[in-house]
C-alpha cells in the first residue's frame, strides 16, 4: 500500500503559482478561473457581434459572405449561452455561495474542479472548429433538418453538438453539486427561509441544470447519431422529425432562459437592500416567484414554436401558459421597488448596475408578452424584435446583473475597491450602448427584418436604424475596455475593509479577500441579514464591530488538499469528444484517461501527506 | 429502497463524482470540512447519498427524453423490420427477470455489509455483477440477433430509438458491473464494512435505479410497443 | 380598445405623442414630468421609426396582418402603459430616495402581504383578459371565411432558397406552377399548403399576415387575403415576402412577391401562362442550349410534373456530386418582375449577369454549385451568343 499511497498522495497545498491553481480545489479559486475564463470568451463572443454589426450597418455591404455570418452568429449566441452567461453564472455560484451561507467550501470541492475544467475543455474543443475552419452555422438552436447530411457537410455541427454535450457535463456536475451544498452544508441557524435570495437562485437554477441538461444531452446524441451513424431521427428522408428536434431543444432551452435570468436576478436581490439600507422587501414572495418561475419554466417551450403549425389549440395553451409567467416575473419587479421604496438608496456603481438590470428587465419583460400572444407574435416570430427582446433579458438582465455582481463583490474577492468613477463611465457607456444598440431593434423587426439575414436591399428602409445599432455596438465596446481598464489599474488601488457596503451578507463578516478556510469559526446565522443583525447588536452593545473575524492558524482547520485528478479527468472527458470528431482512438486514449482519473480520484487519501493522521 | 437519515453517519463527506468508483474509505476525516463537526451536515443526510438521488432524478429526464423519442416514432418506421417482426418477448423476460433476481442480490449485498458478513459481501456483490453481466449477454445476443435480421441504426426509425434506448440502458447497467467488480475487490481488502456501507448502498442506489428503468424500457418496448406491425398500426398520425 | 380604426395604407400610425399629451401626469412636480417628457420622447421615436416599409408589419393590407396589427397595437398600448406607471415609479423612487450625507437608516420595512396580493392579481388579471381575447383571435384567424368569395388553394413548396407556387386549379381547372411571384386575386380567401422538400423555411407577408413554418413531413396551412380596402394603391400591387426560418447559406436572399390583381387581371394572366416560344433561329438555338445545360432543373414546359419533380429532390437530397436540383419552373419567366428569388429586377441585363456568374449575385445558390458548365465559382463557360439565345428564348422576345 505504501507505494500506492506515494503514487496517489495529494499535492500540497501551495498559495500560488500555476500549479497551485491547476490543482486548486477552493470554490474561490475555481470561481475566479470560472469568471475569468467567461470574460475571455465574452470578449471574443463580443468581437463576433462587432462582425455582425458591422455587417449589417448599412444595406448591401461586403463585408463578409454568407457563409461566414451564419458561423458568427452561430457562435456569438452559443458562446454567450454556454460560455459566458452560465459560466459567469456558475463563477458567482462558486465564489459567493458557500460564503453566504457560512461554509468552507462546497460539498464537493473536486467535483467541483472537475466541473470547472470540463467546462475550460469543452469551449476549448469547440473553438477549434475555427482552427479547422468548419465552424458550426446553423445558428445556436441549430434547428433539424438544415443540422442534417446533405445540407450540412462539413464537421461545424459535430464540433458544436460534441462540444455542448462536454460542456453538458460540466453543468450538470455542477448543478449537482450545489444542489447538495445549498441544502446540506448551510450554518448553523440558516434556515431555508433565511437563505439570501441570490443563494435560493442558485438552488432553483441548480435544479433547472440537472433536469434541463438531459434533455438536450439526448437531442445532441441524436444529432450526432444522426450525422455519424446513419440513424434519422430528424431526417425526414428516413421518416424522421425535424420538429422533434425543436420540442428537445426548446423542452431544454426555456428553462436554459431562467437558467441564464435567475442568478442575476438573486445577484441584484442582494445589491438593491444593500445600497437601500432596507431588507428586501416581501422576500417569502421573492423566492416563491423564483419557484413558479422555476416550475412554469418547463410548461411555456412551445411558444417559440408558434409558427411551426402545432396548431390553434396548442398555441393558445402556450399562449396562455407564457403570458401567465409574467406574473411572478412582475412580482419580482414590485417587490425589487418595494425594496427601493423609502430606502436610503447610494448610487454605486453596483447599484446602478442593479437599476440597470431592473429599468432594462421590465422592458424585456414587456416586450415578451407581446409575443407570448401568439397571433402577434406571428408577426414578430425570427424577426429584429425577438433580437431586441433576447437582448434586453439577455443583455439588460443577464450581463447587467454579472456587472452589478462583480462591482459588488470584487471588494470581498480581491480587498479592493474597484474604481467607482471608471465604474460609472463603464456603466453608462454599457447602459446607453446597450439601449442604442438593441432599442431600434424592436422597430426593425416590427419593419419587416428577420434574424439571420447577412444582407438587406436598401430599399426596405431599415438602413438607418441598424447604422444606429452598429453605432450602440461600438459605444458598449468602448464601455466594456472601460471595464477591463478598471480591473487592469486596480493592482495599484489601496485597500479597504472587509465591509465596505455595510452589507447584511455573513460573506462580509470575514476578511477580505477570505482565507482559504473561509470562517474561522462557523457562524450561527441570526436571521435574514445576518451581519446586519450582528452589527446591531455589536452597535447596541456599544462595541461596533470594525474588524473582520480574526484569522487563524490555518493548519488547525482541516481543508481539502489540492487534487490534480479532476484535470486529468475533465482531460479524458475532452479527449473523449475530441475523439468523436478526429479519430475514435482518442477517444479510447481519453477513456482510459478518464477512468484512471476516476480510479486515483477514488482512492486518493483525503489529504496532503504532511496533514496526516 | 428509501434511505432514513442516518443521524450516526460517521461516513465522511468526501467528495465523489456521482458514477464514480468506491473511494478509499479507511481515513476518519470530512474532506469538505465545511462546517461544526466533520460530517456535519444541515440535513443530516449524507453528502454523497443526496448527489446520488439527484444525480439519478437527472438521469430520470435522460431516459425519459429518450423512451418519449421512442414513442413519438412508435409505428413512424417507413421499412421494416417492425418490432412484431423480430422483438422476442419471452427471451427477454428471462432477462428481465435475471435483472430483478440481480437486485435482489444487491439488497442482500448491503444487507450482508451492514452486518459485517464478509462472506456474504463478497458472495452478493459477485452474484449481483454476475447476473448483470449475463443480462448484458443478453442483450449482445439480442443486438446481434436483430442486426442479423436486418435491423441496424440506420435502417429505420425503429432501429435508431430502439438502439439508441437500450444501448444507452446497457452502458449504465455495464458502468455498474464495473462498479460493483471494483466493490468486490476492495471486499478482498477489508474495505466494505459496516462504516464503509454508504460504497455499497450509493452503487445499490444507482443499481437499482437501472433496474427499475429497464422495468419500464420492457413494459414500453416489448409488452406494450412489441407487437407494432407497421406504419399503419397507429393509424397513421400525420 | 375604440383607438383601432382601420387604418388606411400610407397613413402614418396612431399619432402617439399626442395621444400621451392628453394623459393627464399624476403629480405635476419636476420629477414626474421629467419622466414624462422622457416617455413623450420615447414615443415620438416609436413613431418616426414605425416606417412604411416595404415589409412593415404597420400597413396592413389584408383581414389577418389587420387583426394581427389590432392585438399587437393593444398589447403595445398596454405595455407603454406599464412602462410608463413601473419605470416613472422606479426612476422617480430613486431620484427621491438617494441617499442624503448623515441620513439614518430608513425604517426596516420587510413586506406587506395586502400589497403582494394586489400586485399578484391585477397582473393576473389584465394577463387573462388579454389571453382570452388572443386565443379568440387565434382560432378566429385560422380558418378562411367562407362567406367572401371562392377560396384560391394554392401549394407553397419552400426550396434552397426560393418559393415556389403551385396553383392546383387556378382558374377555369388549369394548373399553374410559377415561383418567386404568387400572383392572387384581390378580396378572396388564399388558401396556402406549405411544405417543403429540404429544409424548414418561412413564408412570410408582412402586409398580409404572419409567418407560418414550412416544415418537411407537414402540411401547414394559411390564409392570407389582400383587402381592395386597404390597398391604396392601383392595382396590380406588390407585397413583399421574404423567407423567415433559417435555411442555409442564401436564406437571406430567399425573397419573394405577391402581386395582387383584379379578378380581370388574374384571370388574363391564368390564359397567358403558357410555355415562351421559340420565334427566331437565336431563340431555336436557345431553346436547344436550353434542353442541354438546363433542363434537368428546370421545367420550362408548363406545370411541374410530379415524377420529374421528385427524381430532381431524390437527386439533390442524395448530396454529393448529385447534378439535378429542382430549379424554379421558368415558363413564365417572361411575365415576371425579378430574377433570383427576387433579389433584382428581371431585365435582359440582369438576366445576362445571372447566367454568367449567378454566384457573384445569389452566394450559395444551387446552380453555380451543381450545374456543369459552371467552374468553382467562376463564369459560365457559356458564349457571349449562346447566353445571348438563351435569353431571347426564355424571355420570348422577337
Amino acid at each position: 500500500m505504501a507505494t500506492i499511497t506515494e503514487v496517489l498522495a495529494r499535492p500540497t497545498y501551495g498559495a500560488s503559482g500555476l500549479w497551485s491553481w491547476i490543482t486548486t480545489v477552493d470554490h474561490k479559486r475555481i470561481g475566479v478561473m470560472y469568471g475569468a475564463t467567461a470574460f475571455v470568451f465574452m470578449l471574443l463572443s463580443g468581437i463576433e457581434a462587432g462582425v455582425l454589426r458591422t455587417q449589417l450597418a448599412t444595406p448591401d455591404t461586403d463585408l463578409i459572405g454568407p457563409g461566414r455570418f451564419n458561423q458568427m452568429f452561430t457562435m456569438h449566441a452559443t458562446v454567450m449561452i454556454f460560455m459566458v452567461i452560465m459560466p459567469m453564472g456558475v463563477a458567482f455560484f462558486n465564489f459567493v455561495v458557500p460564503l453566504a451561507i457560512g461554509a468552507r467550501d462546497v460539498a464537493f470541492p473536486r467535483l467541483n474542479a472537475l466541473s470547472y475544467w470540463i467546462f475550460l475543455f469543452g469551449a476549448i474543443l469547440m473553438h477549434f472548429s475555427f482552427i479547422v475552419d468548419q465552424v458550426p452555422d446553423a445558428g445556436w438552436f441549430s434547428y433539424a433538418n438544415l443540422t442534417e447530411y446533405p445540407f450540412s457537410e462539413n464537421m461545424g455541427l459535430d464540433f458544436w453538438a460534441i462540444g455542448l454535450l462536454v460542456l453538458g457535463t460540466s453543468s450538470v456536475a455542477g448543478g449537482l453539486n450545489f444542489v447538495v451544498t445549498i441544502i446540506n452544508l448551510r450554518a448553523p441557524g440558516m434556515s431555508l427561509m433565511r437563505m439570501p435570495v441570490f443563494v435560493w437562485m442558485t438552488l432553483i437554477t441548480s435544479i433547472l441544470l440537472i433536469l434541463a441538461m438531459p434533455v438536450i444531452t439526448v437531442g445532441l446524441i441524436e444529432l450526432v447519431m444522426d450525422r455519424n451513424f446513419g440513424t434519422h431521427f430528424f431526417n425526414p428522408t428516413g421518416g424522421g422529425d425535424p420538429i422533434l428536434w425543436q420540442h428537445l431543444f426548446w423542452v431544454f432551452g426555456h428553462p436554459e432562459v431562467y437558467i441564464l435570468i435567475l442568478p442575476p436576478m438573486g445577484i441584484v436581490s442582494e445589491i438593491l437592500p444593500t445600497f437601500s439600507r432596507k431588507p428586501l422587501f416581501g422576500y417569502p414572495f421573492v423566492i416563491f416567484s423564483g419557484i413558479v418561475i422555476g416550475i412554469m419554466g418547463w410548461a411555456v417551450w412551445s411558444h417559440h414554436m408558434f409558427t411551426v403549425g402545432l396548431g390553434p389549440i396548442a398555441n393558445s395553451v402556450f399562449t396562455i401558459t407564457t403570458m401567465l409567467i409574467a406574473v411572478p416575473t412582475g412580482v419580482k419587479i414590485f417587490n425589487w421597488l418595494g425594496t427601493l421604496w423609502k430606502g436610503s438608496i447610494e448610487l454605486t456603481t453596483a447599484m446602478l448596475y442593479a437599476l440597470g438590470f431592473v429599468f432594462l428587465f421590465i422592458i424585456g419583460g414587456l416586450s415578451g408578452v407581446s409575443h407570448a400572444v401568439s397571433p402577434s407574435d406571428f408577426q414578430q416570430q425570427d424577426t429584429y424584435y425577438i433580437v431586441a427582446h433576447i437582448h434586453y433579458v439577455l443583455f439588460g438582465g443577464s450581463i447587467m446583473g454579472i456587472f452589478a455582481g462583480i462591482y459588488y463583490w470584487w471588494p470581498k474577492l480581491t480587498g479592493k475597491m474597484l474604481n467607482e468613477k471608471l465604474g460609472k463611465l463603464n456603466f453608462w457607456l454599457v447602459f446607453i450602448g446597450m439601449n442604442v444598440t438593441f432599442f431600434p431593434m424592436h422597430f426593425v423587426g416590427l419593419n419587416g427584418m428577420p434574424r439571420r439575414i447577412y444582407t438587406y436591399a436598401e430599399e426596405f428602409g431599415w438602413g438607418t436604424l441598424n447604422l444606429l445599432s452598429t453605432v450602440g455596438y461600438f459605444i458598449i465596446f468602448i464601455g466594456v475596455l472601460v471595464f477591463v481598464y478598471n480591473i487592469w489599474q486596480n493592482r495599484n488601488a489601496r485597500r479597504v475593509s472587509h465591509d465596505p457596503w455595510d452589507a447584511p451578507g455573513v460573506e462580509w463578516s470575514i476578511a477580505s479577500p477570505p482565507p482559504a478556510y473561509n470562517f474561522a469559526e462557523v457562524p450561527h446565522i441570526k436571521g435574514r441579514d445576518h451581519y446586519w443583525i450582528e452589527k446591531d447588536l455589536a452597535r447596541e452593545a456599544g462595541n461596533p464591530i470594525t474588524e473582520p473575524e480574526p484569522a487563524v492558524d490555518p493548519s488547525t482547520i482541516h481543508m481539502p488538499s489540492p487534487s490534480y485528478w479532476p484535470i486529468i479527468t475533465a482531460a479524458g472527458v475532452g479527449l473523449i469528444g475530441g475523439g468523436l470528431l478526429s479519430h475514435y482512438g482518442v477517444s479510447f486514449l481519453g477513456g482510459l484517461i478518464a477512468f484512471i482519473g476516476v480510479i486515483g480520484w477514488s482512492n486518493e487519501p483525503a489529504s496532503a501527506p504532511e496533514e496526516g493522521h | 429502497m428509501a434511505h432514513a437519515p442516518e443521524t450516526a453517519h460517521h461516513e465522511p463527506a468526501h467528495p465523489a463524482h456521482g458514477e464514480a468508483q468506491p473511494r478509499h474509505g479507511g481515513t476518519g476525516h470530512g474532506e469538505h470540512s465545511g462546517s461544526v463537526g466533520h460530517d456535519y451536515t444541515t440535513t443530516g443526510l449524507n453528502h454523497r447519498k443526496m448527489l446520488m438521488w439527484v444525480f439519478l432524478g437527472s438521469d430520470c429526464l435522460f431516459f425519459g427524453s429518450l423512451i418519449a423519442t421512442y414513442m413519438v416514432y412508435r409505428g413512424q418506421s417507413l421499412t421494416g423490420p417492425y418490432p412484431a417482426d423480430i422483438i422476442d418477448i419471452p427471451i427477454t423476460t428471462i432477462s428481465t427477470f435475471v435483472l430483478l433476481c440481480s437486485s435482489f442480490a444487491m439488497v442482500q449485498a448491503l444487507s450482508a455489509t451492514n452486518n459485517n458478513d464478509q462472506r456474504g459481501i463478497k458472495i452478493w456483490l459477485l452474484a449481483t455483477a454476475i447476473l448483470g453481466g449475463i443480462f448484458i449477454g443478453f442483450q449482445v445476443y439480442e443486438f446481434n440477433l436483430f442486426k442479423n435480421e436486418g435491423l441496424t441504426l440506420g435502417q429505420n426509425l425503429f432501429g435508431a430509438t430502439f438502439f439508441t434506448l437500450t444501448g444507452f440502458h446497457g452502458a449504465h447497467v455495464t458502468l455498474g458491473i464495473i462498479w460493483l467488480v471494483s466493490l468486490w475487490i476492495l471486499s478482498f481488502k477489508g474495505r466494505i464494512r459496516p462504516d464503509t456501507a454508504l460504497d455499497v448502498e450509493l452503487c445499490g442506489l444507482y443499481w437499482h435505479f437501472v433496474d427499475i428503468v429497464w422495468i419500464v424500457i420492457f413494459t414500453l418496448l416489448y409488452l406494450v410497443g412489441g407487437f407494432d406491425a407497421g406504419p399503419a398500426i397507429l393509424g397513421g398520425e400525420h | 380598445m375604440g383607438l383601432l380604426p382601420r387604418k388606411r395604407a400610407g397613413s402614418p400610425p396612431e399619432p402617439i405623442p399626442d395621444e400621451n399629451a392628453q394623459r393627464p401626469a399624476p403629480r405635476r412636480n419636476r420629477l414626474t414630468r421629467l419622466a414624462f417628457f422622457g416617455a413623450a420622447a420615447a414615443l415620438f421615436l416609436l413613431t418616426a421609426a414605425c416606417s412604411q416599409g416595404f415589409q412593415s408589419t404597420w400597413d396592413p393590407v389584408g383581414p389577418v396582418a389587420q387583426k394581427q396589427l389590432q392585438l399587437f397595437n393593444v398589447l403595445l398600448w398596454t405595455m407603454v402603459a406599464v412602462f410608463v406607471l413601473v419605470e416613472g415609479a422606479l426612476i422617480y423612487i430613486v431620484i427621491r430616495y438617494r441617499r442624503r450625507p448623515g441620513q439614518p437608516r430608513p425604517p426596516q420595512i420587510h413586506g406587506h402581504t395586502a400589497l403582494e396580493i394586489t400586485w399578484t392579481i391585477i397582473p393576473t388579471a389584465l394577463i387573462l383578459g388579454l389571453g382570452i381575447w388572443s386565443v379568440f383571435t387565434l382560432f378566429e384567424l385560422d380558418q378562411p371565411p367562407t362567406d367572401q368569395g371562392e377560396i384560391l388553394n394554392v401549394t407553397v413548396t419552400g426550396h434552397q432558397w426560393y418559393f415556389e407556387f403551385e396553383y392546383p386549379d387556378a382558374a377555369g381547372g388549369k394548373r399553374i406552377s410559377t415561383a418567386n411571384e404568387l400572383r392572387i386575386p384581390v378580396d378572396r380567401p388564399i388558401q396556402l399548403i406549405l411544405e417543403s422538400d429540404d429544409v424548414l423555411h418561412s413564408f412570410w407577408v408582412p402586409k398580409l399576415g404572419g409567418k407560418v413554418d414550412v416544415v418537411p413531413t407537414r402540411q401547414n396551412r394559411l390564409w392570407l387575403m389582400a383587402d381592395s380596402d386597404l390597398i391604396d394603391q392601383p392595382l396590380p400591387a406588390t407585397f413583399y415576402g421574404q423567407c423567415a426560418e433559417l435555411c442555409g447559406l442564401a436564406h437571406a436572399q430567399m425573397r419573394f412577391r405577391v402581386t395582387v390583381m383584379s379578378e380581370v387581371d388574374y384571370q388574363a394572366w391564368v390564359q397567358n401562362y403558357n410555355p415562351p416560344q421559340a420565334l427566331t433561329p437565336q431563340a431555336q438555338q436557345g431553346k436547344t442550349l436550353f434542353a442541354i445545360h438546363c433542363a434537368l432543373c428546370h421545367t420550362i414546359n408548363g406545370p411541374e410534373i410530379e415524377s420529374v419533380a421528385k427524381s430532381r429532390i431524390d437527386s439533390f437530397l442524395t448530396g454529393g456530386d448529385a447534378v439535378a436540383v429542382p430549379g424554379p419552373n421558368l415558363t413564365d419567366l417572361r411575365t415576371r418582375q425579378t430574377l433570383a428569388a427576387g433579389i433584382t429586377d428581371l431585365s435582359v441585363e440582369n438576366l445576362r449577369a445571372w447566367i454568367r456568374n449567378p454566384e457573384d449575385i445569389k452566394p450559395g445558390n444551387w446552380m453555380s454549385d451543381k450545374a456543369a458548365f459552371y467552374t468553382d465559382g467562376g463564369d459560365a463557360n457559356l458564349t457571349d451568343e449562346e447566353i445571348d439565345a438563351l435569353i431571347e428564348y426564355l424571355l420570348n422576345l422577337r
